[in-house]
Order: structure tokens, then sequence, then C-alpha cells
């Protein structure tokens, strides 16, 4: 199979479904001529005109409000947002209106928006450009969020999003843009709330979203070495969650660890662990634990920067820590 | 504070012992060192010395000399001057206070009755009985899993009777499974033992287990159950291994030397082609094959508690004489049931000797997890065709079972081969 970078196949991801429908356009700062700041729209200008590709002033309350008046009156808006942070901006009109408006409207409007942007802590990019905050939105009724990790998840969860009628959180983690992987050719599509299970193992459950399935997957190999078997589950979108195949997983093992960069009181892991404890209470055989970055906003210094956020060694002691419980 | 004594775990896999008596009064004032109780692990009594000091008080509770307690239980307490201990203290507080603990039904603590932990089951209350009366006996209560506390309830297990190995002491669902295989291992003797004798059970008579046989079947059935044993058996001349040990006979007239017994010399002939042979001084493991660097040779010996196999350390470089004195030390305290853990453990091979009961060939079982057993048959004087000469010859038989997942059967075979030719031949081999 033909390997494609992340960005490079959520690009041909978009650039298929505006091709078949002329209702798809683009929204955001520099996503014209310029390409988009982390290329997620390069070529596209060229191909379908200023009209789909339209620059916006700095101004995220009001393009998502124009962008939520499009969807109403029938067309399919993609906000690109360059860094997930600005969402916050507009999180009046989308939760207020963008979230909300199906049921409002007792389905009779259809809320078919693309909501993008870039995610995560890394390359010194300081508090204003280190936010998640996916929890936050699967937190409101009416968002699906998408959270993938690899390039071939990322197009064929855009593909879905491009044709579903419900407002669409699609953050992608800006350390894993360049990462490599295969991607099929021809339509790909992955359905929303189906999880994948990275690796198969026998000894703990590992949950992990976005560059933390990487990390995770690399601390699975160091343990593999030591005997222990890690099954390592990507929901890969959190609204809705797959948590029937983490609840199939932990019957098997009997132990939970849930890897998040992101912060943990009310997080996405504090879900999870809910979930899993209402329904599958029997099958743990230790505490669910979680890995987090550390509650604070994101400092600039390289090192401290490096000291908020879970690697690969901080994971796989605390896959051994839950072994020993 | 009150310090609790417990019984230890003496061997890797011990999971209960018998407590066998205490070495000191009731009241006594203990010093750290005094030899405290004995306990018998899973092949030899030991001595415990005790790590702590006080006044040694046992609860009403406390086991019996004689009875099976788990890794872990309570047997007594050490106080400390004037300290009164817990159970006289809530005979003291007064009434009311107890009121939830007097509802439930009371039960003993873990280990609080041999019976409980692995007899016919009928102690073994349903899970919710349990749980009730858990929660009632307060402190005690050992934490366990949710998913320990279901397969505790899948088998009907009294989950209040295991040991935890999780941090915290919390019981996990592989001690469960463990308890579980264990209670199983040593329940089949039992069974089959019943039916044997359910025809005759007025004229007959039941011997219950004791650790010693507990153990013994649990290791025999463990081996014949996941070993690939082969035997191989060779008729070996051993003319001139008698005369050798006769050459010690006839010199010893002082009462100091000792003369090696046929056990010592395949010990260490067995020892001599172990060097040259590594592929069968070997043990299984999960992981791979572990080949030792050093010959420990296991010699099994017949005691009244049943079969021992006390190790004798790095034989190639023991003497003959050195040999024959650790030998027979070794062979009196398995006689005495004083060896420690530390004798029995880490063989890297056995001999096993019934020559003495006329026995010429058998099938040895392997000593798990070690790769091969010489059984050794009695030594009879036989024709043999020496040229053209029909002469009579001492001849012995060898008998080798070998784990053929360890080890194939051609380096086994080169193995016994050289054996017999050590036999045969065995001067060389001998004299340093």
């Amino acid at each position: 199979m033909r390997e494609l970078t992340f960005m490079k196949a959520t690009l041909e991801g978009l650039s298929e479904e505006m091709a078949k429908d002329p209702t798809i356009f683009v929204f955001g700062e520099g996503v014209g001529k310029r390409g988009g700041n982390f290329n997620t729209t390069v070529g596209l200008y060229d191909l379908y005109g200023p009209e789909r590709l339209c620059d916006t002033p700095i101004s995220e309350r009001g393009f998502v409000g124009l962008a939520c008046g499009a969807a109403m009156t029938g067309t399919r808006p993609v906000v690109d947002f360059m860094f997930g942070d600005f969402i916050l901006d507009s999180l009046g009109e989308l939760i207020n209106q963008v979230a909300k408006m199906q049921y409002m409207s007792s389905g009779r409007l259809k809320m078919p928006l693309l909501l993008r942007g870039c995610i995560g802590i890394g390359h010194s990019a300081a508090t204003h450009h280190s936010g998640s905050f996916y929890p936050m939105y699967t937190h409101f009724p009416g968002f699906r969020v998408v959270v993938p990790s690899t390039p071939a998840d990322a197009k064929g969860l855009l593909k879905t999003a491009l044709n579903s009628f419900d407002p669409v959180m699609f953050l992608e983690h800006k350390e894993i843009l360049s990462v490599k992987g295969p991607v099929p050719d021809g339509e790909h599509f992955v359905e929303f709330g189906k999880a994948s299970v990275v690796r198969p193992g026998g000894d703990v459950t590992v949950v992990a979203l976005a560059l933390m399935v990487h990390k995770a997957l690399t601390a699975c190999e160091q343990l593999a070495a030591e005997g222990i078997s890690v099954e390592l589950i990507d929901p890969r979108t959190v609204a809705p969650l797959d948590i029937d195949t983490i609840l199939e997983s932990v019957r098997k093992t009997g132990r939970l660890l849930i890897v998040d960069e992101t912060f943990g009181p009310c997080g996405i892991g504090a879900e999870i662990a809910a979930q899993v404890i209402d329904r599958g209470f029997d099958d743990l055989d230790a505490p669910i634990r979680r890995v987090n970055g550390v509650h604070t906003p994101t400092p600039y210094s390289p090192p401290l920067e490096a000291a908020v956020v879970p690697n690969a060694d901080t994971i796989a002691e605390a896959i051994r820590e839950l072994t020993a419980e | 504070m009150a310090i609790p004594i417990k019984v230890p775990r003496l061997g890797w896999t011990m999971e209960e012992g018998v407590f066998v008596e205490w070495l000191k009064p009731e009241g006594a004032t203990i010093t750290p060192g005094d030899q405290l109780y004995v306990l018998e692990g899973e092949k030899a009594a030991q001595e415990i010395e005790s790590i702590d000091g006080g006044t040694l008080r046992l609860p009403p509770d406390a086991p019996r000399p004689g009875q099976t307690v788990p890794v872990g239980a309570v047997l007594g307490y050490l106080l400390e001057p004037g300290e009164m201990p817990h159970w006289e203290a809530e005979a003291n507080r007064p009434r009311g206070t107890r009121e939830v603990g007097r509802q439930a039904p009371r039960r003993q603590p873990p280990g609080g009755s041999g019976d409980s932990t692995h007899g016919d089951g009928s102690e073994v209350g349903s899970p919710r009985t349990a749980a009730l009366v858990a929660t009632s006996s307060g402190g005690r209560r050992p934490a366990i899993s949710p998913r320990a506390r279901r397969m505790a309830a899948e088998l009907g297990i009294d989950w209040m009777a295991i040991t935890g190995t999780g941090r915290t002491g919390r019981i996990r669902e592989r001690d469960v499974r463990a308890f579980a295989e264990h209670r199983l291992g040593a329940a089949h003797p039992t069974v089959s033992t019943a039916i044997l004798v359910e025809p005759h059970s007025s004229s007959g008579r039941l011997v219950p287990l004791s650790a010693s046989r507990r153990t013994i079947a649990e290791r025999m059935s463990a081996s014949a159950r996941t070993v690939a044993a082969v035997t191989l058996t060779s008729k070996v001349d051993a003319t001139n291994l008698v005369s050798f040990r006769n050459q010690f006979k006839l010199a010893g007239d002082s009462s100091d030397s000792l003369v090696p017994s046929f056990t010592d010399l395949i010990v260490k002939l067995a020892a001599m082609a172990l060097k040259q042979h590594p592929l069968l001084n070997a043990s299984w493991r999960d992981d791979g094959i572990f080949y030792s660097a050093a010959i420990d040779i296991g010699v099994a010996v017949d005691t009244d508690a049943g079969l021992l196999a006390p190790v004798v350390r790095d034989v190639p470089s023991l003497g003959l004489r050195q040999l024959a004195v650790e030998t027979r030390r070794l062979v009196e305290r398995a006689r005495a049931r004083r060896l420690t853990a530390d004798e029995l453990r880490g063989g890297t091979f056995t001999v096993t000797n019934l020559g003495m009961y006329g026995v010429d060939a058998f099938t040895p079982i392997i000593n798990l997890p070690q790769c091969a057993i010489l059984g050794v048959g009695r030594i009879v004087r036989e024709p043999a065709v020496l040229g053209d000469q029909i002469v009579p010859r001492e001849v012995l038989t060898l008998s080798l079972s070998f784990d053929h997942r360890v080890v194939d059967g051609a380096p086994a075979a080169r193995f016994l081969d050289m054996l017999r030719q050590a036999v045969e031949q065995p001067a060389p081999w001998l004299v340093p």
C-alpha cells in the first residue's frame, strides 16, 4: 500500500469530497492561496477557486456564525481554525447555535459543518497554541469529536465527516502531521464510534488518542521484551465513544490505563473510567489508572514543555505499576 | 503496637504449611533471634526465628499444633510490656459498640481453621455470605479486586483464606487461580483414595495428607502432566566400579575413612559426564531453556515422611571422600527431617538409586524444572561374553529419564553412553 503523511491524507480526502460535492467550501485564515498554516488546503485554491477556498478576517466568532448560517441554508462549510486553540473564540456560536440547531428545529435543519483545527503540545508553541480541549467538546450534546492518530484513519474519518449531517470537530495533533503511514487507494471511509485495536495483548488494556497512540506503541514494544502484553486501543472518535471495544478488552485483561495528553480533571480518561466501572466493574482486577499531561498552561521552555507531556517511558512505567497492582 | 507473627513463605511455591509447635510458651518474653516455633514447609520442618521482640500472646482462635496454615496467617502476637491484646480489649469494650459485629455470624479469621482452606468444600459459603461476613470482621478483611471476587464465587472459593499478592496485599485474579489450582491438585489424590477405599471403608484407614505428601503429589503430577518424558536404559559392566569401591573397603581400617556408596560414585561420574554434556544440565523455563553453569545434583532419599532430594552443591569440585561426607550428612538430616529449604533447592540433575531393593530398571519421574534424572538399579553378577569366553561380570542397569522438550534423544543417548564408559572404566574419572 502507498504511504502518505497524515496531512497529505486529509488533503486528499478533502479534495476528493470537494470534487464530488460542489456545496463544500473552506472558510479560514490563510486557507486560500497560502494553502493553510498547516498545509491543510495546499493546491486546492488552484483546483476549486477563491469562492470555495475563502480567506476570512481574524474573527472566529464572526466566521463561525457565517458558517452556521451557510450550513442551515444547505451548504457544507469546512471551518479551518489553524490552531485548535482559536476554536475557543467561537464557542458561543458553536455551543449555543451550531450544536443546538438541529434539536431546535426538530431535525428540519441539518448542520453539516466540519470544524477542524490542530491541537497538542510540541515545538515550543507555548500555551496559546498547544491546547487540545476535545474532552470539553464531548461534554456538549450535538458534536461529533474526531481525534485521529494515523494517516489512513485521518482520511477515512475526514471523508465520513464530509458526509455527516452533524457538526464534526476534527482535531489533528500537530506533532503527527508529518507521520507517514499506509493509506488505501480509492474511496476510504472510517465509521465514527468504532475504536481500533492497534495492538492485541492480554495483560493490560491501554487506551490512547492521537500522538499518545504512537508513544504508547513504543512503550508496548519496550514492555513486550519484559513479558508484559499490552492491548492498545485507539478510540479514534471520542464522541461517539466506542466503550464496547474498551469493555471487551478489559474483560480479557482486567486492567485499564488511559493515556491522554490533555488535562486529567473531568477529562476523557475520567469519562472512560466511569463508564468502565459502571458496566465492567466485575472485570476489573486493579484500579483504573490514568496518565495525563500536567494540569497547567503549557510552558514555552523546551525542557519544561517536555516535562508536562507523557512520553514512552512514563507510559511504560505506569503500565508496569498497574501490572503490580 | 502488637506485632503479628505471620506464617512465612519458606519456599518459592509455598502456599501453606503445617504449624508444628511453639518453642516458647504463651506469655514468654521473646527477644529477636529466639527460636519461636516450628513450621513444616513444602518438604522440611524448620525452626523459625523471631525477628521482633515482645511478650508472646496467642488469640483464642490461634492455630493449634498440627494445623495447616496458609502463608500470611497470624499465629500469635508479640506485645509491648503492659499492652492488652486486642481480643481482650474488645471483650472489655462496653456493650453497644459491637452491635453490627454481633448481628452477623462469626467466622474464623484466615488461617483459623486449616480444614477450611482445602477440605471437602463444606465450609465454602456463598459469595454473598462471604462478603457479608468479611465486612463484619472489620480490620481483618483482605482487599480483593472485583474480578478476583467474581472468580472466587464462580469457583466456590472462600477468598478469606487467600493471601493476596497485589500491592497492599490485595487479592488478585491470579491469586484465586493459584489457590484453586493448588486446591485442585491437592484434591485429586484425596478423591482417588476415596474411590479406592469406598467399598472397604469400614476396614481401611484414611490418612490425612501431610504438607510433604501433598507437595510430593503436586510435584509428581505436575511433572507427569507437563514433561515430555522419555526413558533410556543401558546395561553397564560395573565390575571395575565394584572393585574400585572394594579398594576403599579394604583400605578403610580407621574409623574416619568413609567408604563412598555406589550412589556417591554414580553421582560423581554423572557430574563428570554432565560437564561434557551440558545439554542435560538444563532446566525448562517459560522464557527459554536455562543451562546451569553449576552442577548441583539432587540425591533421592527415602524417609518416613516421604521422598526428599537434598542437593549436593558443585559436585565436580568435591573429592570422593568429601562427596561421601556431604551425602551422608544430607541423608541423615533428611531422615531426621532437619533439612532446610535451601538444602532442597536448586538442583540441576537428580540421581535416584533403587538398587538396594533389587530393582533393575525403572522410569524415574523428572524432578521439575530439571531436564533429567538418572535411575540406578541393582548390581548383579551375570554371565557375560568377553572375547570368546563366558565370564561372570557385575552388571548394573542405568535408567535415564529426560525431558524431550529440553533436549533431544541423541544428545541424551550420548550422555548415557559416556556415563556407561565412565562406569566401566571409572578410575580416570574419579581420581583427580
